[in-house]
């Protein structure tokens, strides 16, 4: 029987001889069902073109790293099935929405400045000693922030989001949610401190609730509800007398 | 086991300072049918506002009463008003079903579940257009 083979077609930039970025198309083996469009970078790496750039780490959803455009969607590489392609040729492209490093790989220090700005960190007005014991929280109290705390920061809602591929000083999908995913805990007194970055012009007003950043998120995350809620939040804090009391 | 050519490649990126910035396509909103739908939601904005222009219009010609008024009736503005129509129906439907995502209510200590949020809207919606066409009706007699 003949062997199983898929058409990859991968990205390829180098920043030292290339103005733009290309296409380059590589026939690789596709003979287990469980092969992911990760494993077939892999292999192009191993036993085709070691020159191939990308990012991964985990291989199982949960580092973030292997986010990439597989036929034109935001995907985490690790968990996109070749099997849901097969017999189509598969086309890999960094995340669109960034600027191109080299090959598959995008310079993320935009998100990482963004998400750095929402201090996305418990704040305490006042610290209490270790000795102080806990702070104690019940599960109704866990599940109001629990959504948006399964984030794993791997930027997939901002390749699919076409406002922030418009303006790239908006905050995004993700630093809301995780700003929100703060906002909303128990433990937290830090709202004030976020909320000239959140309730700020190129912050959640920019967002014209596309919503497609919550349709690819790969955690069930809802970004696109942390942005709508915060922007009604920041309304009721703005027009209700006792509105911007201390929380 | 020798390592791929790559690696060093790799493994000596730097700050990003040549990096290429791709830019946005002008067709991006055709490319995915949730972005073309997400546009069509935006654009109906457009034949509301020109439709309650002309309605501002009409006020206005019917403040100098019932002589100087003349409702337009003529096919082409039958056409316009049914097309304005549909898109306030889908404007509504879309602004109703995205309230379940926004509004985050509780009763009793539970969180409301969006459906019912939405289920809620449509049902006030329903409601609201009764009670106007029948203000209408009884204006009319």
């Amino acid at each position: 029987m003949a062997e199983k083979r898929i058409t990859i077609r991968t990205t390829r930039f180098d920043p030292d001889k290339d103005k733009a970025p290309r296409l380059q198309s590589y026939d690789i083996p596709f003979s287990d069902d469980s092969m992911v469009v990760l494993d077939a970078l892999n292999h192009i790496k191993a036993h085709v073109d070691g020159s191939l750039s990308y990012r991964w780490s985990c291989r199982m959803g949960i580092c973030g790293s292997c986010g990439m455009m597989v036929n034109g969607v935001p995907k985490l590489t690790c968990s996109a099935f070749m099997r849901d392609y097969w017999p189509r040729s598969i086309t890999v492209e960094p995340l669109q929405n960034f600027p191109i490093v080299r090959d598959l790989v995008i310079d993320m220090e935009d998100f990482m400045h963004k998400l750095k700005s929402i201090k996305p960190w418990i704040i305490r007005k006042q610290e209490l000693p270790l000795g102080a014991g806990e702070h104690p929280q019940t599960t109704d109290q866990i599940d109001e922030f629990r959504q948006f705390s399964q984030c794993i920061n791997c930027m997939l809602c901002y390749a699919a989001c076409p406002v922030y591929g418009l303006n790239n000083e908006f905050l995004g999908p993700a630093a809301t949610a995780l700003a929100r995913r703060y906002n909303l805990d128990s433990r937290d007194q830090g709202l004030k401190d976020r909320l000239p970055v959140l309730a700020n012009t190129e912050g959640v007003w920019e967002c014209s609730f596309v919503g497609e950043c919550s349709v690819v998120c790969p955690k069930g995350v809802d970004p696109a509800k942390a942005i709508q809620q915060t922007k009604l939040d920041t309304t009721t804090r703005f027009v209700l007398p006792y509105g911007n009391r201390e929380g | 086991m020798t390592a791929p050519a790559g690696d060093e490649a790799a493994a000596s990126i730097g700050p990003a300072t040549r990096a290429y910035k791709p830019e946005m396509p002008r067709g991006w909103w055709l490319r995915r049918r949730h972005y073309f739908l997400y546009m069509v939601r935006e654009f109906t904005a457009v034949p509301m506002a020109a439709w309650l222009i002309w309605l501002l219009f009409e006020i206005r010609r019917a403040a100098n009463g019932p002589k100087g008024y003349y409702p337009p009736a003529s096919p082409a503005f039958i056409v316009f008003s049914v097309i304005c129509l549909g898109f306030a129906l889908y404007h509504s439907y879309t602004f109703l079903s995205l309230a379940g995502v926004i509004m985050h209510m509780k009763v009793m200590g539970k969180p409301v579940p969006p459906r019912t949020i939405i289920a809620a809207m449509f049902g006030l919606w329903l409601v609201a257009s009764v009670v106007v066409a029948a203000v209408l009706i009884g204006f009319a007699k």
